[in-house]
């Protein structure tokens, strides 16, 4: 503690940096670390820098990797000629949970959005017209979030497969499963009538 | 101060801390406000997400002082526009464009009125780039910037359909070559804008230029985002 008396009060604001964390939290989980389970502190801080350090992204599809090519890129047993555009890692992994979807993903890493600065040279543009003028790829799932800056992501998504001739489907949205038209929001109903269904 | 079913239009939506959100609102009797709408993301989200999506009518309630507010209450005010492909991109754009140029907490009740005719215009579909051409004309007048396009600058004479000028940022129309700098268009393009009535594409396309030109001097040098995000997505503005 002579050596640098402030170290405890700069883990705690180190500590804020995580979401959701305050000052008061933060300084419950240094407390924690130190008294009850160094161990885990240690194992927390060799992890988290070795994660800092090593953890880039894809160079085929931006999503996190430690390596140059993720698992899933990486994986050859994964229908090559599908590619599942989402917004974020997340989103990636909600879809890979969720569903049965064995084709391949490009991770945009935000939504065009000008306000925040967002164009398609932040979302990888480059990339991505890449991969669909490679040939390979004859399906093309947009899976952009059902919001306004998703939509128009959407939009020059579906323009970009256009230009290279690929397929561009997009994720279906509407009333939820198990809910009652009564009680769902007014946009969501508005946008599943808009894009109802032919019964076959 | 307490605020209750205001009409209003959400701009831009940015999430903020773990549960809520960060608006930017255009106000019709309070302008553009920030406010914060606490616990409305997740899945016990006290409001639908959808309900807060920008470029929908809304009535919204909010409390506080200062630049961020609360909002308390948002209710729809209206069926919701279906702005798709390039008609949103261009909502987008006038959205970036009402941040960056109406200052916080300045009304402008008239403006609003014409933003919410421009939504509907837009929804309908064809002629974007002349439906904003017209709204950054009304804009800059409601900021004070109000355009010259009838009188020539130089000469105070009636503008010349035929004739070639250089509209400058500070003074307006002057006879082309007279000064340095400025955007050149013809007389015809001028007094479309003027009139509201549809010019000719070549026209057209030099007052898109005029525009960025103008709203360039308004913006500082950064210029609009949307001017390079939205270079390629959008072809038509
Ligand atoms: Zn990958």
């Amino acid at each position: 503690m002579t050596g640098n008396p402030d170290l405890l009060a700069e883990l705690v604001e180190a500590l804020r940096c995580l979401p959701g964390v305050g000052a008061k939290s933060a300084q419950r989980m240094a407390f924690h670390l130190l008294e009850r389970d160094r161990e885990g502190g240690a194992r927390l801080s060799r992890v988290l820098g070795d994660a800092m350090q090593r953890i880039g992204h894809c160079k085929a599809c931006r999503n996190f990797s430690e390596r140059d090519e993720c698992a899933i890129c990486a994986n050859a047993s994964r229908d090559a000629s599908l590619l599942c555009v989402v917004e974020t890692p997340a989103d990636l992994l909600a879809i890979e949970q969720a569903t049965g979807y064995r084709g391949r993903y490009f991770v945009l890493m935000g939504r065009l959005s000008p306000l925040d600065g967002m164009g398609p040279q932040e979302l990888g543009a480059g990339l991505l017209q890449q991969r669909l003028a490679s040939g390979e790829i004859a399906e093309m799932v947009i899976a952009t979030n059902p919001t306004v800056e998703g939509e128009a992501t959407a939009h020059w998504l579906g323009q970009l497969a256009r230009a290279a001739g690929v397929r561009a489907t997009r994720l279906a949205h509407g009333v939820p499963l198990g809910g009652e038209l009564e009680y769902v929001d007014r946009g969501t109903l508005a946008h599943a009538f808009g894009t109802r269904l032919t019964m076959e | 101060m307490r605020v209750e079913s205001q009409p209003a239009y959400v701009l831009h939506v940015r999430a903020w801390r773990e549960t809520s959100l960060l608006l930017e609102a255009f106000t019709r009797d309070f302008g553009r406000v920030g406010l914060v709408a606490r616990g409305v993301r997740g899945a016990r989200a006290r409001l639908p997400r959808s309900l807060l999506e920008p470029m929908q009518a809304l009535r919204l309630g909010w409390s506080g002082r200062g630049e961020l507010q609360t909002l308390t209450t948002a209710e729809p005010d209206g069926p919701v526009h279906a702005l798709r492909g390039d008609a949103l991109l261009s909502a987008l754009y006038v959205n970036e464009l009402l941040v960056r140029l109406v200052a916080r907490n300045d009304p402008h009740p008239g403006l609003f009125d014409r933003y919410a005719a421009l939504l509907g215009e837009l929804a309908e579909g064809p002629l974007l780039a002349w439906r904003l051409r017209c709204f950054e004309r009304d804009l800059l007048a409601a900021l004070g910037y109000a355009m010259q396009l009838g009188t020539a600058a130089d000469t105070g004479a009636a503008i010349d359909p035929d004739a070639t000028y250089d509209y400058l940022p500070e003074q307006g129309a002057v006879a082309a070559g007279s000064h340095p700098g400025g955007v050149r268009v013809r007389g015809s393009a001028l007094l479309a804008l003027d009139s509201g009535a549809l010019p000719i594409a070549e026209d057209l396309a030099a007052l898109r230029r005029l525009m960025r030109m103008l709203i360039g001097t308004h913006v500082g040098e950064r210029g609009l985002q949307s001017w390079r995000v939205l270079a390629g997505p959008l072809r038509s503005g």
